[in-house]
């Protein structure tokens, strides 16, 4: 059994570094179609962690939603614009390299010290509600969320409208 | 009943947008100016019965929202500010479907912030939290030229830093407490409110709305927002957004929810007194009307922390108050600034001079305005700044109260500079033939100093009836 | 009978004045008439008071620090005695003025302050309480002032510095006041009387304070300045009034009341010699100063600040007869000095000048006003038979029992007196006669009165001197005070005379070398003027090197330009010290938003960290 665990925990650890790893190729590839599938990639992982984490409901949303949805949406988003120049791409690189050369380095430094801080986990958890029934949760329990959701869906639509739709010039 | 507050303005958002009622579209400002009034009479003259849940709406519509003084205070703001900005909005912009998605996102905010007020659980703030900040991210980029954009991108990403804070807050708190609802973790708190990880969680989500509130060292978004944004999306920020994104959401929880502990007092004090300092210093040099603006409005952000901070029941009534008259006189500034931007076509100090004459309502506004800012008395903003001052003193916090009073002087310095700069003096020549605001801006000066001057002057009225029961928070 | 009736001396001139005061235009002897009516009933009343014992209180300003403050009046032998020489002297000079100021364009003002004067000078003589005398005192600078100001056009110069010499006096003698009241628990003189204090440590302190008001009022030294100055700025029946009788008197009254009602100085105090010492220098350097005056009023103003010294010398000797002989030397000096004065005016009016190098040979021209003038200053220099020489015997005689030296200088005093008015005399009336003033007439009978009635006086007074010493003076002192003394009838110590004679012969022996020196009656004394030592000390006099007025300014000028430079300075900490910190610190802090999201970021998870550690560090 302590076998067991010490394996999944080093599984878990495992995964985090992946996340953290696709987390950082996303921010520093100059070339954005990486970057996009960076973001599925992470999201897949962090999908993964949150199976391994009991939490089946929360790893499905979160796999269609960001590592399949979004993706496709940026990607057709994508292939509706212009390659960028060898100049630019070398420019692109540059810039990249300058501004994130040291992101692992630091990524690294913040993990070493955050692992210093030692955190008692000592406490009895009061037991949760459980309610296995998402309809349940998101229908009676959290409908005031529900509309806030409804809110950010119009305000998100608007937004779109706002920022996107192109304006009548002045005659 | 209040339900309503939230159904309402969603509801309208709806039918407004059907496509097949275009007449809908021309009454789409009146309608919401209606819901802003109509908030307003709500707070002032609704019976008691009309603040608890019964009725038939509540078969359907059950949202455990809960109206106590606090929310009341705000309520109020939010329905004035709202109004003006509605106001505002009207007469300076004039394109007509501009206009209507204006009054569109202004409907979604007003949602969120009522529903920041109205709800009992940590989670369901945070998502109305995130409802008024993307209205406002749009809001702020409204006009899509490049210094909104860029406000709204800075807006945005700190706002994210803010979203993994509160969320990683929210999430530890429901590990130690088994539920988000604020009675939840506030009996959770109790008894294990001490351990590390309820502190770090309480740290984080705090950190959250430090940055919501635009609080110092978390303030770097909030000079470049509402400086860039458009004048009557200034004018919401400035008036409400941030107060009830970051204040509201602190005082109600760092007094009903969180547990009190000196080390958060502490924490809020340090933070008020910093945000007093920097905004006050940073506002001292600025050219431009609406970022010198919006200094002011992170120093006097950090009063009402500072009284919050202070842990007394006394702090919290001198807190609020000023809270509620910082609505008031920091939407009237906003609004003048408004009124010469839409004469001058400018907000650069260094090319005004001389407006008092030819603006004279905006002129004297902004005067009143900015000496209940400063504290001036028989102004609100006199009263409120004392309280906060007395609150300290009698907690001993000496050194805090002699920060917020010479920082006052401060302020009525840059405040009176701005002043000269723009209203005396010789009039610039190119700004020689400016005539008054429209009716649309000079009706809420109007309608706003006037109500600076009635709630200071009335000040021991304004007292019991509204700040001294919220003073009884603590129970 | 009622002692209201206390009232009616104050109230009556009081309202009188100030109804002077208002009249305006053609009324023009209204004015005059009131003042004189107002002085008859004046006088009438001070008769009828005199030799009574009246009080009168009336609750004021309820009680401070365990002290009533009330409105105290009280007329007894003293105050009676003064009450009716107040009386007189202002009912002469009113009349006097009445022709002098006949041509004046200023007479509404000039009458009411008379008028308004002698109300507070009344109200002050009477006033038993300490601070109701105060209060009439301060009320008489505000007269003083006023009637110095309607004098010449720059006479406000010398009204100010009056006001300023005689105003710190004043403050001196409220601060004597306050003292006093607290060291005795009570501001009644009359109850202090019955208790006086003594001059043990705060004592003396009060008794000075005290005293410099007083002797301030009476013109001695340091607090003479403003009086040459005014004898030439201000209308000359006022120095008749104010600075030679009045305030004299009221000084003088003031003094007596000190040393004897309210301190108990005795011969061994140091406060007595200081006092003595005072007269002493004042005597001298006064005298010496009128010496070489070449102006009529001002020589006689100096020499009535000179006179004063006689009368502090006196009092200041704490013995029977010096005190004696300084109150009576008080209302000699009031009777001859204004004669003096109102003769000066009657050449002024008649000749129109009184610069002594213009004047001579009017002797024959104004004989009375010339024989007036000649039993005055015989009075002055203390010739006998005369009252001055009377009351100097008496000064004489206490100063020489106390030490020799304070005689000495009396007498040296007495010499340089009758010298500078034998120099007048020849100067104005003897000698040649000016061309110009060949026209000259003699004064009007309306000017000529007083000055008759006043010669006379000195002659009665003096050769039948009982009168004033037994009813007037003496009953002051009271019957165990004066051990039994009886200073009337002739000087008992007859080296005394001698020496005075002798004196006297010497003066004028000094005169006639300096006559034929000189050549005239002006230059009489100029051999003094020019010798060695004095010429220089002289010299400085008249650039006003000893002015303590002026060396007064001169320190107040000073420090008030030290004051400027610290106020200088506090203003820069506040207009631009403080200023550039603050915009120092604006710019910093500006300059830290650099617009860099990538920094706020930093800044707000640096603010995170440190919050989320120092919350998990308290537990």
């Amino acid at each position: 059994m302590a076998g067991t665990d010490t394996m999944d925990t080093m599984l878990d650890i495992l995964l985090v570094w992946l996340l953290v790893g696709a987390a950082m190729a996303t921010v520093m590839t100059p070339r954005i179609l990486w970057s996009v599938i960076g973001l599925a990639v992470t999201s897949a992982v962090l999908t993964i962690l949150m199976f391994r984490f009991d939490s089946p409901l929360a790893a499905v949303f979160e796999l269609s939603v960001c590592a399949g949805l979004i993706p496709a949406i940026f990607i057709s988003t994508i292939s509706l614009t212009q390659r960028l120049s060898p100049e630019g791409m070398a420019e692109r690189r540059r810039e990249k390299w300058r501004r994130f050369g040291l992101l692992p380095v630091l990524v690294i430094l913040v993990g070493v010290a955050l692992m210093q801080v030692h955190i008692p986990l000592d406490f009895v958890a009061p037991p949760a509600a459980k309610e296995t029934d998402v309809r349940n949760v998101l229908w009676h329990v959290r409908h005031i969320d529900l509309v806030g959701q409804i809110a950010i869906l119009l305000g998100g639509a608007w937004g779109v409208v706002v920022l996107l739709k192109e304006r009548k010039r002045a005659a | 009943m209040l339900s309503l507050l939230i159904l309402v303005p969603l509801a309208g958002l709806l039918l407004l947008n059907l496509p097949f009622t275009p007449a809908m579209k021309r009454t789409a400002w009146a309608f919401a100016f209606t819901v802003a009034l109509a908030q307003v009479a709500m707070v002032l003259v609704a019976p008691a019965a009309a603040w608890s849940q019964q009725g038939f709406l509540a078969q359907y519509f059950s949202f455990g929202l809960e109206a106590k003084d606090l929310t009341r205070v705000l309520l109020l703001a939010i329905g004035i500010v709202m109004a003006t900005t509605l106001m505002v909005g009207r007469s300076m912009i004039t394109d007509d479907r501009q206009q209507f998605n204006f009054v569109n996102l202004l409907l979604v905010s007003i949602i969120g912030m009522n529903g920041v007020v109205l709800v009992t659980d940590l989670f369901s703030l945070y998502v109305f939290l995130e409802v008024t900040s993307v209205s406002s991210f749009i809001l702020i980029a409204f006009n899509r030229d490049l210094g909104g954009l860029e406000g709204a991108f800075k807006y945005l990403i700190l706002s994210a830093v803010a979203t993994v804070l509160m969320l990683t807050g929210v999430a530890l708190l429901m590990l130690v407490a088994g539920g988000t609802s604020f009675e939840t973790v506030a009996a959770a708190m109790k008894t294990s409110g001490g351990i590390t990880i309820s502190q770090m969680a309480v740290g984080a989500f705090v950190c959250g709305l430090f940055i919501k509130g635009g609080l110092v060292p978390f303030h770097g978004w909030l000079p470049d927002a509402y400086s860039s944004a458009p004048a009557p999306v200034s004018i919401l920020l400035a008036g409400i957004v941030t107060k009830v994104s970051g204040i509201y959401a602190l005082v109600r929880l760092a007094t009903s929810v969180f547990p009190a502990s000196g080390a958060m007092n502490e924490v809020l004090m340090v933070v008020g007194a910093a945000s007093i300092i920097v905004g006050a210093l940073a506002a001292l040099g600025q050219h431009d009307l609406k970022r010198m603006l919006a200094y002011s409005s992170i120093s006097q952000m950090g009063y009402i922390v500072l009284g919050l901070g202070c842990g007394t029941p006394l702090g919290i009534v001198g807190a609020v108050f000023h809270l509620f008259n910082h609505a008031i006189f920091k939407t009237l500034l906003f609004v003048n600034s408004a009124a010469i931007e839409q004469r001058t076509g400018t907000t650069d100090m260094n090319r005004m001079g001389g407006l008092g004459s030819r603006m004279p309502v905006t002129g004297v506004t902004s005067t009143i305005a900015a000496l209940s800012t400063a504290g001036v008395p028989p102004l609100a903003g006199f009263w409120s700044k004392l309280i906060i001052v007395i609150a300290l003193w009698q907690a001993h916090d000496y050194g805090f109260a002699g920060i917020a009073v010479l920082m006052s002087v401060v302020t009525l310095a840059y405040l009176l500079l701005m002043q000269r700069r723009i209203f005396f003096g010789k009039t610039s020549p190119e700004h020689a033939g400016v005539r008054e605001a429209a009716a649309g801006v000079v009706v809420p000066e109007l309608v706003l100093a006037a109500l600076t001057v009635a709630v200071g002057l009335l000040f021991p009225w304004v007292l019991n009836t509204f700040m001294l029961p919220v003073g009884g928070i603590f129970h | 009978m009622n002692e209201s009736i206390l009232l009616i001396p104050v109230l009556l001139p009081l309202i009188a004045g100030l109804a002077v005061l208002a009249i305006r235009g053609p009324v023009r002897l209204a004015r005059e008439v009131v003042t004189l009516v107002v002085m008859l009933a004046n006088l009438g009343l001070a008769i009828y008071l005199f030799g009574q014992d009246l009080t009168f209180v009336h609750p004021w300003a309820g009680v401070w620090g365990g002290i009533a403050m009330e409105m105290a009046l009280r007329v007894y032998q003293f105050s009676g005695f003064i009450l009716l020489a107040v009386a007189g002297f202002s009912l002469l000079v009113a009349l006097y003025s009445w022709k002098f100021m006949a041509d004046r364009s200023y007479g509404n003002q000039y009458y009411g302050y008379m008028l308004i004067s002698v109300a507070m000078v009344n109200g002050a003589v009477m006033a038993d309480h300490l601070v109701v005398l105060l209060f009439f005192w301060e009320g008489l600078l505000l007269t003083l002032m006023g009637m110095i100001a309607i004098g010449t056009k720059d006479a406000w110069k010398t009204a100010i510095k009056a006001f300023i010499i005689v105003g710190v006096t004043d403050v001196c003698l409220m601060m004597g006041i306050a003292l006093t009241g607290w060291l005795a628990h009570t501001l009644r003189m009359s109850e202090i009387a019955a208790h006086p204090l003594s001059l043990a440590g705060l004592g003396s302190v009060a008794m000075i304070f005290m005293t410099i008001g007083a002797i301030s009022k009476a013109g001695s030294m340091p607090f003479h300045s403003w009086i040459p100055d005014a004898a030439i700025d201000a209308p000359l029946p006022f120095m008749a009034f104010l600075p030679a009788s009045l305030e004299k008197l009221l000084g003088i009254y003031l003094l007596g009341r000190i040393t004897l009602n309210l301190f108990a100085l005795t011969t061994e105090s140091w406060v007595s010699t200081l006092l003595m010492i005072i007269g002493a220098v004042t005597i001298l350097l006064a005298v010496a100063m009128a010496l070489v005056q070449k102006d009529y009023k001002r020589l006689l103003s100096y020499h009535a600040i000179s006179q004063v010294g006689y009368m502090i010398l006196g009092i200041g000797t704490a013995l029977p007869v010096g005190i004696i002989g300084g109150l009576f030397h008080m209302i000699n000096h009031a009777m001859y000095k204004s004669c003096l004065f109102l003769s000066g005016g009657a050449v002024e009016k008649q000749a129109g000048t009184t610069d002594l190098a213009r004047l001579g040979g009017l002797a024959s021209k104004m004989p009375i006003t010339f024989t007036c003038f000649i039993v005055a200053a015989a009075a002055i220099s203390g010739v006998p038979p005369f009252n001055g020489f009377f009351s100097k015997e008496l000064v004489y005689d206490g100063a020489l029992e106390r030490h020799w030296i304070f005689y000495a200088a009396a007498l040296l005093g007495s010499f340089l007196t009758a010298a500078s008015f034998l120099k007048l005399g020849h100067a104005a009336y003897l000698g040649k006669r000016d061309p110009a003033n060949e026209g000259v007439k003699e004064a009007p009978m309306a000017m000529l009165l007083p000055m008759i009635v006043i010669a006379a006086g000195c002659v009665l007074f003096g050769v039948y001197n009982p009168l004033p010493l037994h009813y007037l003076i003496q009953p002051i002192l009271g019957e165990h005070r004066l051990e039994g003394h009886d200073f009337a009838g002739l000087p008992a110590n007859w080296m005394l005379v001698a020496a005075t004679v002798l004196v006297l012969a010497a003066a004028l022996v000094n005169h006639l070398v300096g006559v034929k020196r000189s050549g005239s009656g002006l230059g009489a004394a100029d051999h003094i003027h020019h010798a060695p030592v004095l010429s220089t000390i002289y010299d400085w006099a008249a650039r006003r090197f000893f002015d303590p007025y002026d060396i007064g300014m001169a320190i107040v000028r000073g420090l008030s330009l030290f004051l400027w430079g610290i106020d200088r300075f506090i203003d820069w900490i506040y207009d631009s010290f403080i200023v550039t910190l603050t915009t120092g610190l604006g710019w910093t802090v500006r300059l830290a938003h650099t617009g860099n999201y990538s920094l706020y970021i930093v800044w707000s998870l640096v603010g995170a960290a440190a919050i989320i550690a120092f919350l998990m560090r308290i537990l």
